[in-house]
């Protein structure tokens, strides 16, 4: 049943959607809105002269082989980071949902990470594995691995990657565990008395019953690693070495900021738009069918 | 087939909480054991031990002849019933029916006419391809019947079915439930708070309060002789009047034949059954009755028979008569009652137990 305020005033209702419609366009539509006017636009270095283009912005991008290796990396980046956190998460919460003793604190630290800003988690990941001063890192040297994130890219993108998936635990964990929690313990008992072993239980009960949480972490984690993991790859690699952990975001950020290309991040921030926009319409689409609420 | 076996069985949790303490009983083959008592008595922590979902921490329980201790749920050959149905939301009917089957290897073919025959049996055929949150309360509660029948269990366990559905559906099951386990003969051990739901079910009644037994016995058996104060005011509705009888103070004002009987220096308690107060019409040998006089303060006419409410020699304890038929009183008024002899209940106030006249 579906419940209806109804108002007797005519302009009551978008007044009070006014706030949220205001932040919504003020923040995103107008924003966006410049990002597509910007990207038909290319600017001389010193912004004195500036010419309407049309697509010329997106030729040239579409050209440039340093787009498609950076949509590789955030292809490779989002699917690692997306596949371990949910992964990981899940069987954190598996085992925090049992009977542990300590199990409070055991939750409360697993929650702590969200709390640190990403350009945080990126220079706590740094210092640990920095490879002369940083203690895992010089661990590694003493048991003979030639780690170094500054010069092999195979390297900086695991340690960007951890950091990102270390991040990104305590939001899934936290969903996974209330979603753990929500289902019913008779359920589980029942499933025990018609002859289900616990691997069983988890994957013909548990586990279909948390296709919703699912869902909408996998969704979430993806806008995660396309957009918030900026700060990590900043703070850790720069997008280095050799452009090895240039992400679609980062690369936006280094052409237009740094490279002073304005017209040409403006594009690559439109296309990025698409995907992401894609990218959810299709997991709604098709994901969502097979997900029992 | 078999039948259950409890011997000394007992709960402690940790802290020392004894929920359950020295529970012995044997529900034969075949047979229908209805535990009943309030809430907290530990009727449904004493189910879920022989459904093996709770430790045993005193006794032994047996389910055809085998020990089963140590035995996981899944290898106890029992199906249950729960309270909340716990049907897997995410599958069809069809496949919560099916789904113990699957996991023991059972071939499609057989599942197939499995579930047909229970659905059959439930009238569930129309319905085997929705999901549990497409049914009715009533529908569901066969969903979870049927998936228990499917398996063909050694003994059905049923922890309060039917207190989720109105009091309608709740008559209708019960009957439906009863005459399904008389139809399959298997042995069932049935938890539930309601003593009229315990009456109309059980072969065997287990009557418990805090975590023990006070009686077992054949429902009437026990309707008609209770063991303890307990029983006698937990079975029956209305329930049992109670009156107190010190041998100090003598017989409370308004009775009248009591001096005879046997009370202990301590006190007793005095049990007639709302429907062994007659209208005192006005004979004037006592013989073997007491009679009873009370202070009327309300008067229900129900068709079938008629409720006085009234106090005993005014100022006594609230009694409740249902006479068959329509009786007349005017509210306020004083009227007289009889109780055969042969009828009453003596109790020990202070251990509870019954006095045999």
């Amino acid at each position: 049943m579906e419940k209806r305020a109804v108002f007797s005033h005519k302009l009551l209702p978008y007044a009070l959607l006014a706030p949220q419609l205001l932040v919504t366009i003020v923040f995103f539509y107008w924003p966006a809105a410049q990002a597509v006017y910007q990207s038909f636009l290319i600017q001389d270095a010193f912004g004195i002269s500036t010419e309407f283009v049309w697509f010329e912005n997106y030729q040239m991008l579409f050209s440039e082989p340093a787009y498609y290796g950076a949509l590789l990396t955030t292809a490779l980046f989002s699917t690692a980071v997306t596949v371990l956190s949910l992964s990981l998460a899940l069987i954190l919460a598996v085992e925090a949902d049992k009977n542990l003793t300590g199990a409070g604190l055991y939750k409360t630290l697993l929650i702590w990470p969200y709390a640190v800003a990403p350009a945080v988690a990126g220079v706590l990941w740094l210092f640990m594995f920095q490879p002369s001063l940083g203690m895992i890192g010089r661990s590694l040297h003493a048991f003979g691995f030639n780690w170094n994130p500054y010069l092999n890219s195979g390297d900086a993108f695991t340690l960007i990657t951890a950091a990102a998936v270390w991040k990104q635990i305590s939001y899934n964990f936290l969903f996974f565990l209330a979603g753990l929690q929500s289902i019913p313990k008779s359920l589980i008992e029942a499933a025990a008395i018609d002859g289900a072993g616990s691997t069983r239980r988890f994957w013909t009960i548990v586990f279909p019953l948390l296709s919703p949480t699912a869902f909408y972490l996998l969704t979430v984690n993806i806008v995660y690693v396309f957009f918030d993991t900026f700060g990590i790859i900043h703070a850790v690699t720069r997008g280095g070495p050799a452009g090895a952990t240039t992400t679609l975001v980062y690369k936006v950020f280094s052409d237009g900021q740094a490279g002073g290309d304005l017209g040409g991040s403006a594009a690559q921030s439109v296309i990025l738009m698409l995907i992401v926009i894609a990218l959810t319409a299709v997991q709604f689409r098709f994901i969502e069918r097979k997900v029992t609420y | 087939m078999a039948g259950v076996l409890l011997n000394s069985v007992g709960k402690t949790y940790a802290g020392n909480i004894r929920a359950v303490s020295d529970i012995s009983f044997a529900v034969p083959d075949g047979g229908f054991c209805v535990l009943v008592g309030p809430s907290g008595c530990g009727k449904s922590t004493l189910l879920r031990m022989i459904a093996g979902l709770e430790t045993i921490t005193d006794g032994e329980i047996s389910i055809g002849g085998r020990v089963v201790n140590q035995v996981e749920p899944m290898h106890r050959d029992i199906a249950m019933v729960f309270q909340n149905y716990a049907l897997y939301p995410h599958m069809s009917v069809y496949d919560n029916m099916a789904y113990g089957l699957r996991n023991r290897k059972t071939p499609e073919p057989e599942i197939a006419t499995r579930v047909a025959e229970a659905a059959r049996i439930l009238e569930l055929e129309p319905f085997l391809k929705r999901r549990p949150k497409q049914l009715s309360g009533g529908q569901r509660q066969r969903v979870a019947m049927g998936r228990a029948i499917v398996r063909k269990p050694q003994v059905f366990l049923f922890d309060e079915p039917l207190s989720n559905l109105d009091a309608k559906l709740r008559g209708q099951m019960r009957v439906e439930i009863k005459t399904l386990q008389r139809q399959l003969g298997v042995t069932s051990v049935y938890v539930t708070h309601d003593q009229l739901e315990a009456m109309t079910l059980a072969d065997m009644l287990v009557v418990m309060n805090r975590g023990r037994i006070e009686q077992i016995g054949e429902p009437l058996y026990l309707y008609e002789n209770p063991a303890t104060i307990f029983v006698a005011g937990f079975i029956g509705a209305p329930p049992m009047n109670m009156i107190p009888l010190a041998p100090a103070t003598g017989v409370p004002a308004g009775i009248l034949g009591a001096e005879t009987l046997p009370v202990p220096p301590t006190g007793a308690i005095l049990g007639i059954r709302p429907e062994h107060l007659h209208l005192d019409r006005g004979e004037t040998a006592l013989g073997d009755r007491l009679r009873l006089e009370l202070k009327i303060d309300a008067v229900e006419a129900v068709g079938a028979e008629t409720y006085f409410y009234g106090h005993l020699g005014s100022t006594g304890p609230r009694l409740v008569v249902r006479e068959a038929g329509r009786g007349s009183a005017s509210p306020h008024g004083i009227r007289a009652f009889t109780a055969d002899r042969t009828q009453i209940h003596l109790f020990d106030k202070v251990s509870g137990n019954r006095i045999e006249l």
